[in-house]
């Protein structure tokens, strides 16, 4: 049997006083491709948040590679996307400079960044097809290419393990494309992928389970739904109010 | 007689070089993190403790050092926990600092005239005493701005992000804040406290017109900093105004200069990439709010056909149809 990655179990989160998740249980073995599906609110961003450390839980546990959060120290082996319009900030900053910042995990204080280190950002530049854009500024690029700048950063530290946090959203169809090339180069390799999608794209051939919440519980964890419900999620707040629309004409 | 010859007019140099340094060196990080104002703030914290200094006869040097401190500190709990209320927070913070000085100055009996010299600089007070403290903290914060650049420049980028990296990003962030506070420290004497703030931040928005990396924007802020921090003083030696406003003068005209060189490279930039993908097909997926009824040909809401798909004008935003929500398009 393959080892677990990612194992959640009965995690309950408070967002100020306000449950949003109620004893999900998550696993995700060695080499899997999971999706967290729902609708907006359904808790699957905070969930995936919370198992990168990001989000305090009130109750249960998470482990990643079998060792308690808390005490969780090799953080290279994880790869964070997280969900962003923008990979910029204040200050200019050029495409190769945002991907070295996800090789800092793997990097000692005080001490230049070594060859194999430079490497490593170049490679994870060029998985996402960008390496013709590494010396310019990133505010400068689309948001698809902004969001593949992101992608390689999670990928400079080389981890076993990539958490994306919407990677699709807002991004051309080019973008997505190279996504998903970047997406089954880093699976080929045998390492393990959690990712929460709003649509699946052209990255629907890939993923192995679907795990879809509803309202922070999961009502789904299995082999893909059919393709209506992947792309929806359970119904949300439009089908509620579907016999009164015309009461609220100029809502 | 050449200005150099006066041991008084040395230390104000000296001073002015420092400051010129440290002071772009924090900014650039408080700029990328979007905190501009931050030093602002610390300036006016520093000044309760530069009149803590006047009233018990302690070094100002030290007593607003340990005052505009645990400001950051303060500054930078509040800014974690990301309350509502944090800006008001601030706010207050930084008009019970300027209010506190100027209170226990008058209380201690000092003149308008000595506040003055802390407030906007003055380049013949700097002790001997003094110009060590301000030398030895201005390289420390230096050393550490460039020695922690990758870490520092990560935590100002994305700091989620730098926390799944495993970096401590609340001791980064704090160390950031506490770096801000001894720069404005070291910028009293030359700049002065309400206008250290602005030796911070020019620079970096002058040197960002020209530059598309962040080692670039930190290096030439650094020479734009430097630039102006000596002109003023020298300027302030032959005209008897307030070095603090000569130099912020001068760093502000190098911005105006740089503006049209600027747009000019920027320009000719996209135009050499225009050739490269089509900007017209990104763009934020963002969801609209939500609203109590469906869209369609009947709802009163004007269509408006976009590619492949129908969008409905409403209250001056195109929704269009994505799964079971709306977009903004």
């Amino acid at each position: 049997m393959r080892a677990a990655v990612v194992d959640v179990r009965g995690l309950r989160i408070d967002l100020d006083d306000r449950p949003v998740l109620h004893g999900v249980d998550l696993k995700v073995v060695e080499g899997e491709v999971v999706t967290l599906l729902g609708a907006n609110g359904s808790g699957k961003s905070t969930l995936v948040r919370t198992t990168v450390g990001l989000v305090p839980a009130v109750a249960g546990e998470v482990r990643l590679f079998g060792t308690p959060l808390r005490s969780f120290r090799d953080w290279w082996r994880v790869g964070y996307v997280p969900q962003r319009t923008t990979a910029a900030a204040g200050v200019p900053a050029t495409v190769r400079e945002v991907v070295a910042a996800g090789r800092l995990a793997r990097r000692t204080l005080f001490r230049p960044a070594r060859k194999a280190d430079r490497a490593a950002v170049d490679h994870a530049i060029e998985l996402v097809g960008l390496s013709e854009h590494a010396g310019r500024s990133v505010a400068s690029l689309s948001g698809g290419q902004q969001q593949r700048v992101l992608i390689a950063r999670a990928a400079a530290s080389e981890p076993d393990l990539l958490v994306l946090d919407e990677p699709n959203a807002g991004v051309d169809h080019r973008s997505q494309e190279a996504f998903a090339r970047a997406l089954r180069t880093f699976v080929a390799s045998g390492r393990t992928v959690l990712l929460v999608l709003h649509d699946m794209g052209p990255l629907a051939p890939l993923v192995d389970r679907g795990v879809v919440l509803d309202s922070g519980r999961v009502v789904h964890d299995g082999p893909l739904p059919t393709p209506s419900m992947t792309l929806t999620g359970p119904p949300d707040h439009h089908d509620d109010h579907r016999e009164d629309y015309g009461a609220g004409l100029f809502g | 007689m050449s200005f150099l010859d006066y041991d008084f007019m040395q230390r104000a140099l000296v001073a002015a070089v420092l400051t010129g340094l440290a002071a772009p060196a924090v900014g650039t990080y408080l700029v990328q993190r979007r905190l501009a104002l931050m030093g602002d703030g610390l300036g006016h914290v520093a000044l309760t403790g530069v009149a803590i200094g006047l009233a018990t006869g302690w070094a100002p040097v030290w007593t607003s050092v340990a005052v505009a401190v645990l400001g950051a500190l303060a500054i930078d709990v509040v800014r974690a926990k990301g309350r509502a209320s944090a800006d008001v927070a601030l706010a207050m913070l930084f008009y019970g600092g300027i209010a506190g000085g100027v209170l226990i100055t008058g209380l201690a009996g000092s003149t308008a005239a000595t506040l003055n010299t802390y407030l906007f600089g003055s380049i013949t007070t700097v002790s001997a005493d003094d110009l060590w403290v301000v030398a030895v903290l201005a390289v420390v914060v230096i050393a550490l701005a460039v020695g922690l650049a990758p870490q520092l420049f990560a935590v100002c980028q994305d700091e989620e992000f730098a926390r799944v990296s495993g970096l401590p990003v609340r001791l980064y962030s704090m160390l950031i804040a506490v770096m801000a506070a001894v720069t404005v420290t070291v910028a009293m004497r030359t700049v002065g406290l309400l206008l250290v703030s602005a030796l911070m931040v020019v620079p970096v928005a002058t040197s960002q017109q020209l530059t598309r990396s962040f080692r670039t924007t930190f290096a030439l802020a650094l020479a734009l900093g430097l630039v102006p921090s000596v002109a003023g003083v020298m300027f302030s030696y032959y005209v008897d105004v307030a070095p603090g406003a000569s130099i912020v003068v001068a760093s502000l005209i190098g911005f105006i200069l740089a503006w049209p060189v600027g747009s000019l490279l920027r320009r000719r930039r996209a135009a050499s990439t225009a050739n490269g993908e089509d900007p017209r097909v990104t763009g934020a997926h963002v969801p609209a709010e939500r609203h109590p009824h469906q869209h369609d040909p009947e709802c009163g809401h004007p269509a408006v056909e976009h590619d492949d798909h129908t969008d409905y004008l409403h209250d001056g935003h195109l929704h269009a149809a994505h799964g079971r929500h709306y977009d903004e398009h």
